[in-house]
């Protein structure tokens, strides 16, 4: 079977799988299959490997690294969300989270096949440096965005609580693990967003890429990473749990969001540029 | 003929209800006297806080002394007059209605919580011992398993148990939607009455302590001892806001003992740890205002007694669709057991057919087909076999779902027992079903027949 016929079956396969998942969640919040949130991440589990082998097969059709250029980077991004989510859900109770986890790991799925393409990095950007950070910040958003996740299902749950209206409420997890489970997955992205950050400044130097677009994104990049080691430090120093750390989280990924909006807007635009 | 006698919380005080409940000791004896009663021919013995039933298999010629025997039984298990002090309270059902009245039991649709998850256990308890004394053989017996599979669909395909109906349940309920396990979590009891003991036993089972704090230190002691707790001075209520997570409050106290500010410093010494009040005394005992704060809750008797509605509404919307379901479970084990009152007749059918056949076949084989070899001889008798199924296939399946249908099929049976000179027959065999079933053994027919039936 050739190697093309052979990733678009993968890429349809997962897509499908991606895609019940996404409609057990949703039949699930809104009541409609109280049995879905059993099956849903499982189906989640079973998109992942075939997600990664999609990816490996795509890339070996295109002759491009797999986290080369920003539309690649974010299927395998979304991936490594899905694997981080299955294997974390082991541990934390937070099934649930996965009605964010999957319809955005379909969302870039698709859009790496059908929005722009991969291109491979330019001579002038290639550099030693270049696989440890797209590595780190790829692991670094995929930590993050089940952060983001885990935040918004909290004050969801936070906002039930104080109004004591307490309908669908058992629909999400507790508002200790969803707590939990937020301030562990910033734990663990935060090294990496900082490994990130250094090697990505370390590069800029090497490359000496200075234009405004690699200025605007390193200063948001510099402003996430505050952010978020502020939130971590705030909450071992001064307690700051809950509905302040949920914020904080959120407008933390809304910053790693804005950088990978302005790599893509580059890559859109028509220059390569790494992840 | 299925009859049910007893009383429940419907129809009688507790005063009665608490006279005739037999506890596990006492079940044995009731059981083993109605057991010895002739005119009942297979019984069970139900004894819960809410009801006391007797189930009974009697005759249908049988049926008036059966009921009165029941009554008898009741009477002397309560010391009670029969006719004066216990009549007024007793129901009875019979046939369907009692059929349907043992599956609503079963499924919850009868007990003073709706769907209360405890009666199931109760009746599986009440039918073992009944089967450990032998009163269920046949009928009854299945009816009871019937009625457990009954509720198991009720709970499965309705939300008929879901929602929490008491105060504590929904304390329990909401500690558990904030913290997940409460294995790792404290639990601080501020006072000692009986309402805070009630409420903190259900939040306990499972927490990782439990602290008792009230003016006054020795009944919080007395109480620690009771509960596999520990006691804390009053005066110490500050420190143990930093260290426990879910507080249950219920002191007598006219004016909050938890106020706004005490809980603001706990949650600075806490870094900011979820905190859940369960306030269950009125006046309260926790200032309103402390559920401003960050990460702290506080649910009073209202809120509380809002879920308790909610889930309330909630069951009693399912009951209607619980309802359906009994009602279809009813219908097919109805149908079931009027299929069962025509089997003689089909069996007593189907032997004198297949011997008629059997007999002369074989002085056709002695006579002029005796030159047969012996694998032609298997096949003729294969096909008589196969023309005798055939032959009585239509008036065997006509005859059972008649009486399934719920049609008089009496009639036609006996029509088909003249016609074919089966009363003989028939006889015998409706004694051979009868003695089987008091064996608890069932014949070729009857398993063939079980196989299709509502087990």
């Amino acid at each position: 079977m050739p190697l093309q016929l052979l990733a678009d079956l993968l890429f349809g396969a997962t897509a499908g799988v991606y895609f019940l998942a996404s409609v057990l969640f949703t039949a699930f919040l809104l009541g409609r299959a109280d049995a879905a949130v059993r099956w849903a991440p499982r189906l989640v589990a079973i998109g992942v490997p075939l997600h990664a082998a999609q990816i490996c097969l795509w890339s070996l059709v295109l002759h491009v690294c797999p986290v080369q250029g920003i539309h690649f980077a974010l299927s395998v991004a979304s991936m490594l969300v899905c694997l981080v989510y299955v294997l974390a859900r082991l541990r934390l109770r937070i099934d649930v989270v996965g009605a964010f986890v999957a319809p955005q790991a379909l969302a870039f799925l698709l859009a790496s096949r059908f929005v722009g393409g991969p291109i491979d990095a330019e001579p002038q950007f290639r550099s030693a440096l270049l696989p440890f950070h797209v590595v780190a910040n790829l692991l670094g958003i995929a930590l993050f965005t089940l952060a983001f996740a885990a935040a918004v299902a909290y004050l969801l749950q936070e906002r039930r609580l104080k109004n004591k209206d307490l309908q669908g409420m058992e629909r999400l997890p507790p508002i200790d693990a969803l707590d939990r489970a937020e301030h562990r997955f910033l734990v663990a992205g935060f090294p990496l967003l900082t490994i990130g950050i250094l090697t990505g400044t370390l590069w800029a130097r090497e490359v000496e890429a200075g234009g405004a677009g690699e200025i605007a994104r390193a200063a948001l990049s510099y402003a996430s990473w505050a952010l978020i080691g502020g939130v971590l430090l705030l909450r071992a120093a001064a307690g700051w749990r809950g509905r302040r750390a949920a914020y904080g989280t959120i407008l933390g990924f809304g910053l790693t969001v804005l950088v990978m909006l302005l790599y893509l807007a580059r890559s859109v635009m028509g220059g390569a540029a790494p992840a | 003929m299925i009859v049910v006698v007893g009383l429940s919380h419907r129809t009688a005080p507790v005063e009665v209800r608490e006279r005739l409940s037999a506890g596990a000791d006492a079940l044995p004896v009731v059981l083993s006297r109605l057991a010895a009663r002739p005119e009942l021919q297979e019984v069970m013995f139900l004894s819960t806080c809410n009801r006391v039933e007797v189930a009974a298999l009697v005759r249908d010629d049988g049926m008036k002394a059966g009921l009165d025997a029941i009554r008898e039984e009741l009477a002397r298990q309560g010391g009670m007059a029969e006719d004066a002090e216990l009549a007024p309270y007793l129901y009875d059902k019979r046939g369907d209605e009692a059929v349907t009245h043992v599956f609503r039991v079963a499924a919850s649709l009868d007990s003073m919580v709706l769907g209360e998850p405890q009666i199931l256990g109760q009746v599986k308890d009440a039918y073992d011992a009944a089967m450990a004394a032998g009163a269920l053989k046949g009928m009854l017996g299945r009816c009871m398993s019937r009625a457990f599979a009954v509720a198991k669909r009720v709970r499965t395909e309705t939300a008929i148990g879901a929602g929490s109906v008491s105060i504590a349940s929904v304390a329990v309920d909401l500690a558990r939607r904030i913290f997940g396990d409460l294995g790792a979590h404290g639990v601080l009891l501020l006072g000692a009455g009986d309402m805070a003991e009630a409420a903190a036993r259900s939040l306990s089972k499972g927490a990782r302590a439990v602290r008792i704090c009230n003016r006054s230190f020795d009944r919080a002691a007395a109480l620690a001892g009771v509960m596999q707790a520990s006691a804390a001075r009053w005066d110490e209520l500050e420190q143990e806001l930093v260290v426990a997570d879910v507080v249950v409050a219920s002191t007598a106290s006219r004016t909050p003992v938890v106020t706004r500010d005490m809980v603001k410093r706990a949650m600075k010494a806490r870094k900011g740890r979820t905190l859940f009040f369960v306030d269950i005394a009125v006046p309260r005992n926790v200032e309103p205002a402390v559920h401003g704060i960050d990460n702290v809750y506080v649910y009073n008797v209202d809120d509380l007694e809002k879920e308790v509605a909610r889930g309330l509404e909630a069951r009693h919307g399912e009951a209607a669709a619980a309802e359906k379901i009994v009602d279809d479970e009813v219908k097919q084990f109805l149908a079931w057991t009027r299929g069962l009152e025509v089997q003689p007749t089909v069996v007593a059918m189907r032997t004198k057919a297949r011997a008629v056949l059997l007999t002369e076949l074989e002085r056709t084989l002695g006579g002029r087909l005796k030159h047969l070899t012996e694998g032609d001889r298997a096949a003729l008798t294969q096909m008589m076999e196969s023309a005798v199924n055939k032959l009585l296939h239509a008036p065997t399946t006509k005859l059972k779902s008649r009486a399934a249908e719920g049609d008089d099929a009496g009639e036609l049976a006996a029509a088909m027992r003249y016609l074919f000179d089966l009363q003989e027959l028939a006889a015998e065999k409706q004694k051979q079903a009868e003695r089987d079933e008091a064996s608890g053994e069932g014949t070729a027919e009857k398993d063939e027949e079980d196989e299709r039936l509502p087990h």
